[in-house]
């Protein structure tokens, strides 16, 4: 049996700039977290409250953070959840110079894909392994800031899983389920904004209890068919949920938000923003009063 | 339906993996130039057939519809390949490079009527539904002004791809997510009579990163317009929209709409009310880039099945076009009023 993933994760939205109910708060905290330090003293602060769990995209923010993460007693304290990739960073980039140009930009790094992309050059197409060796790499770059760092699970951003799902690009999450735990000894995970899909389709790939981050609250937001739909998975199927925007964005109370989370089965664990101590601590307490150890 | 996509870009993969995703409909076909983006999708998507020239595509497959998502400068010979075919077709936003070439698109499609379907999706985003409904209620009395901004922080050096390549985008900015903003100014007030404007580029030499416009409706509503894609602290796309009326304001993010009433009508009640994007979430059957996407394509799909015209489609674009032009032309004449041709 694989050991629990930590109950409360510390979410990164606020440190970089995001705020799924309102882009002029995402703006706001964005600023007072551009100091990294103050990054630093609010995952100090969670983990002497017993939160140390901390997911982490590959944001231009996270190295400075990773590092000093490093330096740090943190170091062997906290467990990462990488989010892979940076997604906003590849949209830019695809917008600025073409998806073809951006990948080739991404392995200019990687001697081994010289070959690769002399081939490419020779106007010669890729061939299947070639597909699987540039995705080995490109994951191997994304995660390099974290060497050194503990990794519980590494998270499949959802604009990736999505698509995947959406193409039912069977072979990638195979590829990636068997890639991830023997190059980094962490569980493969999966963010969705989908998760009766990706339950249905992960039943016919043959991939098993899968560890699932994905937006869970009453309210309906940012989840894909309807409540009850969503609350029947969880019920019926072996997965390990780690609930994400909880509070819908913070339409919710947290209170009724957390109650009715747990009034569901399956919930391992849920992802919570903190954008000041104080909100930190009450969120992490209403959170253990309604999840049963 | 069985439905073919025609470049496998960034909004290539998204529409191919929604319809993909949708019950009752199949991404068949993808046509795709590019060897290596062709070849790795080969590889990826076997149960896909991949295509390096989209006409063989369109003889060879049994298309019900076809998503044009290549660079602009393509989209109106491959749309108009599509309807000598008769196949409905959804092509993405901006829709040509300038208002003479989306004309052609428009003589085409008079001479073989064919259903179609222009990608400004963000009359699917829910704040923006709302707004609309609450505009077109009249709720605000006369429209006495309006003002729109939209920013983005996304290029601070000279950009690289065809985004950035006037031949091959009909321009910078304007063409880019600001031409969304034109698309809604019409759909939310109607036909603009004219306009004037100043463009500037920093970053890109030959098209703008900044603009900044008047717009004179034909009802007599005048607004303005202020964008660029060159301003920090805009992590994603960001509108902020203001419409004052005589009986009241409204403002419009992509987080939630706001109305502040003078007086109470027959929904509103005086003061302010606020509607957030969670409480106006609407049930999709998936998501990949937001609902607003799939929102878009169902809807497409749907009218395509029924057989019915759809609201933003080619005719609606081309009257974008016009505007986006005349937008130009009084920037070239450092702000002169330019009349929207008819």
């Amino acid at each position: 049996m694989t050991p629990n993933l930590d109950t409360i994760i510390l979410g990164h939205n606020q440190f970089f700039g995001v705020a799924h109910l309102s882009s002029e708060k995402g703006a706001q905290r964005d600023q007072y977290f551009s100091d990294v330090k103050n990054v630093i003293r609010m995952i100090e602060f969670s983990q002497s409250l017993g939160v140390s769990g901390l997911m982490m995209s590959t944001h231009p923010r996270a190295e400075a953070i990773c590092d000093l993460i490093k330096k740090s007693k943190l170091r062997d304290e906290i467990s990462i959840y990488p989010l892979l990739p940076y997604i906003a960073k590849y949209v830019r980039q695809a917008n600025e110079k073409g998806l073809t140009n951006m990948v080739m930009d991404a392995l200019s790094g990687a001697s081994a894909m010289q070959k690769i992309g002399m081939m490419l050059k020779g106007g010669a197409g890729l061939l299947t392994k070639d597909v699987f060796k540039m995705m080995e790499i490109l994951i191997e770059l994304e995660l390099l800031l974290f060497k050194g760092l503990k990794m519980r699970a590494i998270f499949l951003h959802q604009a990736l899983t999505d698509l995947a799902l959406g193409l039912d690009l069977k072979d990638v999450f195979l590829f990636y389920h068997e890639f991830i735990p023997k190059k980094f000894g962490a569980e493969a995970a999966y963010c969705t904004f989908n998760t009766p899909m990706l339950l249905e389709k992960f039943k016919v790939y043959g991939i098993e209890n899968p560890i699932v981050m994905a937006p869970f609250n009453k309210a309906g937001f940012q989840m894909t068919r309807t409540l009850p739909e969503n609350e029947k998975c969880l019920r019926e199927n072996d997965l390990r949920l780690v609930a994400m925007s909880s509070l819908a964005g913070g339409y919710l109370k947290p209170r009724e938000a957390y109650e009715y989370l747990f009034s569901n089965p399956k919930i391992e664990s849920v992802v919570v923003g903190a954008s000041s101590e104080a909100h930190a601590k009450e969120t992490f307490e209403t959170i253990r009063s309604f999840k049963k150890a | 339906m069985n439905i073919g996509v025609i470049g496998f870009g960034k909004m290539g993969m998204l529409h191919a993996g929604i319809v993909n995703g949708l019950k009752g409909h199949k991404t068949v076909s993808i046509s795709e130039n590019s060897d290596f983006i062709g070849s790795s999708l080969k590889a990826l998507m076997p149960h896909i057939k991949v295509y390096s020239d989209y006409v063989s595509m369109l003889d060879n497959e049994k298309l019900d519809a076809v998503f044009i998502t290549t660079p602009v400068h393509m989209h109106v010979d491959m749309a108009i390949e599509a309807i000598r075919r008769k196949i409905p077709f959804f092509v993405e936003k901006p829709m040509a490079l300038s208002a003479s070439d989306s004309k052609r698109l428009v003589d085409e499609l008079d001479k073989t009527p064919t259903l179609n379907m222009v990608g400004y999706m963000m009359r699917y985003i829910s704040t923006f539904k709302k707004a609309k409904k609450i505009i077109a209620s009249n709720a605000l009395g006369d429209i006495i002004t309006f003002n729109y901004s939209l920013y983005v922080s996304q290029l601070f050096k000279p950009g690289k791809g065809w985004r950035y390549d006037k031949t091959k985008s009909g321009g910078g900015l304007m063409m880019g997510p600001t031409s969304h903003v034109v698309d809604l100014m019409s759909w939310f007030f109607g036909p603009t009579h004219g306009v004037n404007a100043s463009a500037l580029g920093y970053y890109s030499k030959t098209t703008e990163d900044f603009i900044h416009a008047i717009f004179h409706m034909k009802s007599g509503v005048k607004g303005w317009l202020d964008s660029s894609w060159s301003v920090r602290g805009h992590r994603l796309v960001e509108s902020r929209f203001e419409v004052h009326g005589s009986r009241g304001m409204l403002i419009l993010t992509d987080d939630y709409v706001k109305v502040c009433m003078d007086e109470a009508t027959d929904n509103l009640k005086a003061g302010w009310t606020s509607w957030t994007k969670p409480e106006l979430h609407e049930e999709v059957e998936l998501d990949i880039g937001g609902p607003q996407y799939t929102l878009e394509d169902v809807d497409f799909l749907e009218h395509v099945k029924r057989g019915e015209k759809i609201e933003c489609d080619v005719y609606s674009a081309h009257e974008v076009q016009k505007i986006i032009t005349a937008i130009y032309e009084s920037a070239e004449e450092k702000g002169a009023f330019k009349v929207v041709n008819s």
